[in-house]
């Protein structure tokens, strides 16, 4: 008798565990509209969706007019948690929708996010400058901090720091900015998302990795007599017998090289 | 929920209400949404009445002073919201039978039925499904409780007073509610009545 009374208390305890697993996500957009049948002004509020990137999901956050923030889902970052970082950070309320910010979708599917309208207004002047640089950097191609700093008009030190602190991973793409030794700096991605998002662009890491071993920082054509940044669309089309690798600007200065107009390497 | 995220959000309520509104909407729409669900076990359903909840929740925080709001404790509000729409609800449901007087082209609006098909049925642990089958099967005043006490993990305190009743009644409905949602999914193995003084 003692025996099964105590075996039908574990039962039930068992049932009232099976309980909280039926917890259930409303529909995407269940939160939007209330607030819009209530009538909140949609400037109240922040919404958000939920997209997929090489690097895994991405949490994007957007204003009425702007893309104020978003996240890498890939470091376990539930929606829960995006919502509360996005809440201390920019004291608004970022409500999940089913429908994404006008232009981001075809922003992440080709790398050119450079005319999407991001708010970056909880910054400092200069690290404003220095993501507005990053955003100029094409798809497919890598920048060092030096070139950042120099099209910022901003020290080379407060580079690093402003990349730390982007507040729009992915979109404003910080994973194209490499140390000037070529490393990738990643200063605000979690590891492996930058190699991923790097790849899927098309940029050869081996490649990269290679002439980073050999210490080549520019790669000069000796039939234009022209050197670029490595990764740039003019010098991936030099076919290697032409290739000319240099270590400075210095270097290919003396040997007779102008800089690429498209990619403006640092010359000093 | 902590408390002190709880005490933020009552402090902006009682600041901004459109503000506080839209974090209450963002932190307790989960909550209000499950525990429709789980009561009328219907997605549909708990959408539309979920909307309900919330509209009337701005109302009554329009008419609230800060002072008042910053008093509120917001979840169990809510829930005693969500309870009473889901009574009159039913209520209204067993008075005009579904559908009845609604024009054709009312009605075809709403056919899109949300509820799991077979492909999500079968992609359902079997076990979970039955749970919820069983659950709907409770007593109305029994599957509030159960839902709310072990669904939302509600203390037996918040549930007396969503319900407006003792504590001790609370517990005793949740109780039963269990016991029989048990026997419903085990009929051959009995429960033994629990002997108290």
């Amino acid at each position: 008798m003692k025996q099964s009374d105590h075996e039908a208390l574990t039962r039930l305890e068992r049932a009232a565990g099976d309980l909280i697993g039926l917890a259930a996500d409303p529909p995407d957009d269940f939160a939007l509209r209330v607030l819009r049948r209530v009538g909140i002004q949609r400037e109240q509020y922040d919404t958000y969706v939920h997209l997929e990137t090489p690097a895994g999901g991405l949490f994007v956050a957007a204003g009425p007019h702007a893309v104020t923030g978003a996240a890498l889902a890939s470091a376990g970052l539930t929606a829960t948690a995006f919502e509360e970082l996005h809440r201390v950070r920019t004291h608004r309320s970022a409500i999940r929708s089913a429908k994404p910010f006008p232009g981001v979708v075809p922003a992440l599917r080709t790398g050119r996010a450079g005319r999407l309208p991001v708010d970056l207004s909880g910054l400092t002047a200069a690290e404003r400058a220095v993501l507005e640089a990053v955003r100029t950097i094409p798809a497919g191609q890598l920048r060092p901090v030096g070139w950042i700093a120099r099209e910022a008009r901003v020290p080379t030190t407060t580079v690093v720091g402003a990349l730390a602190r982007n507040p729009v991973p992915v979109l404003v793409p910080s994973h194209r900015v490499t140390h000037d030794s070529g490393a990738p700096c990643d200063a605000d991605l979690v590891p492996g998302a930058g190699d991923a998002l790097r790849a899927a662009e098309g940029i050869d890491l081996e490649r990269v990795a290679e002439l980073r071993r050999g210490g080549v920082v520019f790669l000069g054509s000796d039939t234009t007599r022209i050197y670029c940044h490595p990764t740039c669309a003019h010098a991936r089309r030099i076919v290697p017998r032409h290739q000319v690798p240099f270590r400075t600007a210095h270097e290919a200065g003396r040997a007779g090289y102008r800089a690429c107009k498209s990619c403006r390497p640092v010359t000093a | 929920m902590d408390e002190k995220a709880e005490q933020q959000l009552t402090d902006l309520l009682a600041a901004d209400l459109d503000g506080g509104f839209t974090e209450l909407v963002r932190v307790h729409g989960r909550a209000v949404y499950t525990f429709l669900l789980r009561v009328s076990g219907s997605a549909t359903e708990a959408d539309d009445l979920g909307q309900d909840v919330f509209l009337r929740a701005y109302t009554a925080l329009q008419g609230y002073d800060p002072e008042r709001r910053r008093e509120l404790k917001p979840r169990a509000w809510l829930l005693t919201i969500a309870t009473n729409v889901w009574r009159n609800h039913v209520r209204t449901c067993t008075r005009r039978p579904a559908l009845a007087g609604v024009s054709v082209e009312d009605a075809a609006g709403s056919w899109a039925d949300h509820r799991p098909g077979p492909e999500e049925r079968a992609a359902l642990a079997d076990d979970r499904q039955r749970l919820v089958t069983a659950l709907l099967e409770l007593p109305e005043h029994h599957r509030i409780a159960v839902v709310l006490r072990h669904v939302m993990g509600m203390s037996y305190a918040e549930v007396a007073e969503v319900q407006g009743c003792a504590v001790g009644t609370a517990k005793a409905q949740v109780s039963r509610g269990l016991r029989s949602l048990r026997q419903l999914l085990d009929p051959e193995v009995p429960v033994w009545e629990e002997v108290t003084t």
